[in-house]
């Protein structure tokens, strides 16, 4: 599987990477996020608390479905690559929801040794609604430089 | 009557404190995402990568946390209930891979206090950085993180 290498002169403006579809979410994984993360809010966990904070129900760790975009990111580019992301968590993403997540290229930028992509990342859901939309900056290998 | 934010908080920086990435932890972060990836998870991988161990998964910093400088700790600072906030938005920059064993100091200030009217409500804004450096006193990431109260 996967565990893509991604060259700078390889990657095209408007260019998409490949979508990595996550999900459908289930508790199980929301608690192991939580105890991997040390985020521990109930709302995550506890249905009758969540409905209680007037939420509707559980809902995931914005960060959970931010890591699903850093893997589509990493599997797409390499790891490593990422140098910046930045996400708005616009909508909740609930249980049974499936998230597939996706990254398409803003613009490429070679300054010296140093080789970047721009890209714009989101998130949707099984209905199409976006609920993770942000930017991400890649720092890529070059076909000359790399001797890898 | 929504409550009110108290926005002398802005400027505030929290204790520094010390973290040491542990391997365990690592890879519990990627298999709890479901990133198998092996850069995350195999040591024979790492230790032949250009990295010489594994490495952490971008969002990893987001698990660099202290009880007198974490979430629970701004909302003891702004009396405001748990279950009253969500993650507005978040960003990391990161300037080398993380690599376990290493021991990095987090700190972390709050940068911005402010409200906007929601969908449902008035919401309250709270804006936090943190900066991540290494034993040599370099910055290898930094992390900005807007959370929302719902007032």
């Amino acid at each position: 599987m996967k565990y893509g290498k991604l060259y700078y002169e390889d990657v095209a403006v408007g260019a998409e990477g490949p979508p990595l579809v996550k999900g459908p979410l289930q508790q199980i994984q929301l608690t192991r996020y939580a105890g991997a993360s040390g985020d521990f809010n109930p709302i995550h966990q506890d249905e009758e608390f969540a409905r209680a904070a007037g939420m509707g129900g559980v809902f995931a760790h914005g960060m959970l479905s931010m890591g699903f975009v850093a893997q589509a990111l990493t599997d797409w580019a390499g790891p490593g690559t990422v140098r910046t992301l930045s996400v708005r968590f616009a909508a909740l993403v609930r249980l049974k929801d499936t998230v597939t997540c996706r990254a398409r290229v803003l613009a490429k930028t070679a300054t010296g040794d140093l080789h970047v992509v721009e890209v714009e990342v989101w998130a949707e859901n099984q209905r199409g609604e976006k609920v993770v939309t942000g930017r991400a900056t890649l720092q890529l290998p070059t076909r000359l430089s790399s001797v890898a | 009557m929504p409550i009110a934010l108290n926005k002398e908080i802005v400027g505030k920086e929290y204790p520094p404190f010390a973290v040491t990435l542990e391997r365990v932890k690592i890879k519990e972060f990627a298999q709890a995402i479901g990133d198998l990836n092996a850069h995350y998870l195999d040591d024979a991988v790492g230790r032949a990568s250009p990295w010489g161990d594994i490495i952490a998964p971008p969002t990893f910093p987001v698990t660099f946390r202290d009880e007198a400088s974490d979430s629970a700790a701004l909302l003891r600072d702004l009396d405001v209930d748990i279950s009253r906030v969500l993650h507005g938005e978040q960003e990391f920059a990161s300037f080398r891979p993380l690599t376990p064993g290493e021991t990095l100091l987090c700190r972390t200030r709050v940068v911005d206090v402010y409200e906007k009217p929601g969908r449902t409500g008035p919401l309250g804004f709270v804006v936090r950085e943190m900066t991540v450096t290494d034993r040599d006193n370099d910055i290898v990431a930094t992390m900005r993180q807007v959370t929302v109260v719902r007032l």
